[in-house]
């Protein structure tokens, strides 16, 4: 299922444009260099483009240098595809929106490179954007919630969050590895990754087929934030006492995705009680995790809200996200001029107001 | 079971992880709390959770109970159904009325929010929720509720999240005369707290920067004081 030319409505309502307004967008935070383009027309947002180039380690996780390499090497082309894809040049654009932070920096530098080269160049205006905002903007759009609770999960962040007086406001957080992190670091030193993902299914979750029983590990919920580290520490305890049985690292993989999973849908039922929302909106790349979305999905029903967990194509790290939040950026004004867009590796998104959020 | 869910019981509230009831226990005015089982969670985990969290739950609040702070007495304990009935407390929770109180009304709450929290954790017992949401006010008394997420440590980690949570909500409810009433918290559990109150207090400050992608420079600054003081 492919969501490019669907149509979307714009939940924000902003002042009508005559003509269509199309906004390329540069994600290069991490592992993946992606560029998506996006046109806006009488209230639709339509996706045009998403394409993308994913560095992928061949030995331990993401070694900064390499991944920036990668996006040195893959920057053009992908540019150039997603150009093709969407049959424009890059005359037909109206803005660029590049992903200033969180994320690795020289990673960061690539892209923003390229925005303010293409904003100077050829005159766009810039639209700095932050990237788990776009990741959370998306999920709006296409899933129609418009004030739900937010669970953002990835291998950078887990968060939930609501939106209140024009901000995002983290209501619980990791306190120490998000849960991408946890999942990717166990399944490394564990011998079963990389590659961390194998045809849409995590190395842990692979592993976890490999045995039907479960074991208890610590399960560490302070209020409503989370700490992943002293199940991490347990679970790789008990593997490297284990080393070598298949279905001994199936039953720590099994309890540890249990447990993890458990502990991320209590504190969003909590947040759920917390607020009275009537919706729920997983992303982030974890929103991907099939086991994750089954729970997901048991307490939308048990509490009748709903659940949208955003599709593995913008679940990920993409320049789609990038490009959708850089239009509404530019649709509510917040341009910049190119020798004001700065990479930001700490770049927290509770720290500045968005006009469109409620 | 089937006793208690009779008549005279009306639903409190819902929470996340557990139903609230009004009950009549033996001519008594209780509260029940139900545990409730999640289809999510695997079988073997549910039944561990329910059965744990019930048991520190009783067991924490029997020996507050005992030490003498304002906890409601335990009636009734069900390990296995996730059953516990404690005496009904007629009061208003702080969360909602704080923000109405003048501040030497508040001030004096915060204190007393501080003193139970220094006592309790001169027990060795955290409550790991500890929110305005679970403070309940009877007159000038102060109970505090719902030791759901509460346990034994001697680690002063919990005591200082304890903290947060409470700064937090103070906060929240109240942003405007945080500073003052969350001093006042604090002075009152540095005077009852039997331990190192500077080792509580330097992580209270530790933790509030402990979220992702703070501002690097600040953290560092507040991580040195750790191993410096």
């Amino acid at each position: 299922m492919s969501l490019l030319n669907k149509e979307y409505e714009l939940y924000v309502s902003v002042k009508p444009v005559g003509r269509e307004i199309r906004v390329l967008g540069i994600e290069s935070t991490s592992h993946t260099f992606g560029v998506g383009i996006v046109e806006y027309s009488g209230g639709k947002v339509k996706f045009l483009a998403n394409t993308y180039s994913q560095y992928k380690p061949t030995s331990g996780g993401i070694h900064p240098r390499e991944s920036f390499l990668h996006h040195v090497n893959n920057a053009a082309s992908v540019l150039r595809k997603a150009l093709e894809l969407a049959k424009l040049g890059i005359k037909g654009v109206d803005a660029i929106a590049v992903a200033v932070g969180p994320g690795l920096g020289p990673c960061l530098r690539v892209g923003a490179s390229l925005a303010r080269f293409l904003s100077t160049y050829y005159g766009k205006p810039i639209a700095a954007v932050n990237h788990a905002v776009a990741h959370i903007e998306i999920g709006k759009l296409v899933s129609g919630f418009a004030d739900p609770v937010i669970v953002y999960v990835s291998g950078g962040n887990t968060m939930i969050l609501v939106q209140k007086n024009k901000r995002y406001r983290v209501i619980g957080e990791t306190l120490d590895i998000p849960l991408g992190n946890l999942l990717d670091t166990f399944a490394r030193e564990a011998g079963i990754a990389p590659p961390y993902v194998v045809e849409g299914k995590h190395a842990v979750d692979i592993c976890a087929e490999w045995s039907r029983e479960y074991i208890a590990l610590p399960y560490t919920v302070k209020g409503c934030d989370l700490s992943f580290s002293g199940l991490l520490t347990a679970a790789l305890k008990i593997v490297r006492e284990t080393r070598g049985d298949k279905e001994k690292l199936g039953v720590v993989c099994r309890s540890l995705r249990e447990t993890a999973f458990n502990m991320l849908v209590e504190v969003t039922e909590r947040t759920l009680m917390l607020t009275s929302k009537n919706s729920i909106l997983l992303v982030g790349g974890v929103a991907s995790n099939t086991e994750l979305r089954r729970k997901f999905e048991y307490i939308a029903e048990h509490y009748g809200v709903g659940f949208y967990g955003t599709p593995p194509e913008i679940a990920g790290d993409n320049g789609l996200m990038i490009a959708y939040t850089g239009l509404l950026h530019y649709l509510y004004g917040l341009i910049k001029e190119p020798n004001s867009v700065f990479i930001k590796q700490r770049y927290r998104l509770d720290e500045e107001e968005y006009p469109w959020l409620p | 079971m089937a006793t208690i869910e009779g008549q005279n019981t009306i639903l409190l509230s819902r929470g996340a992880e557990a139903e609230v009831y009004i009950v009549d226990f033996f001519g008594l005015r209780a509260v029940m709390k139900k545990r409730i089982s999640k289809k999510y969670r695997a079988k073997l985990f549910d039944e561990v959770f329910i059965r744990n969290r019930t048991r520190v739950e009783a067991r924490v609040l029997s020996e507050l109970y005992e030490a003498g702070l304002s906890v409601p007495s335990i009636l009734f304990v069900d390990e296995e159904n996730g059953v516990l009935i404690v005496e009904y407390i007629e009061g208003v929770r702080a969360s909602e009325s704080f923000e109405k109180f003048d501040l030497g009304k508040a001030t004096s709450i915060s204190r007393r929010i501080g003193g139970f929290a220094a006592r309790m954790h001169s027990l060795g017992i955290y409550h790991g929720d500890y929110t305005l949401a679970n403070v309940l006010l009877r007159e000038s008394e102060v109970y505090v509720i719902d030791f759901g997420l509460s346990g034994y440590s001697s680690d002063v980690e919990e005591y200082a999240i304890d903290l947060h949570l409470m700064a937090r909500s103070i906060k929240a409810s109240r942003p405007l005369d945080a500073e003052v009433l969350i001093k006042a918290m604090l002075d009152e559990y540095g005077s009852h707290y039997r331990g190192d109150y500077r080792e509580v207090l330097n992580r209270m400050k530790e933790i509030s920067v402990r979220g992702r992608y703070i501002d690097r420079e600040l953290r560092k600054s507040i991580m040195r004081e750790r191993y410096i003081a």
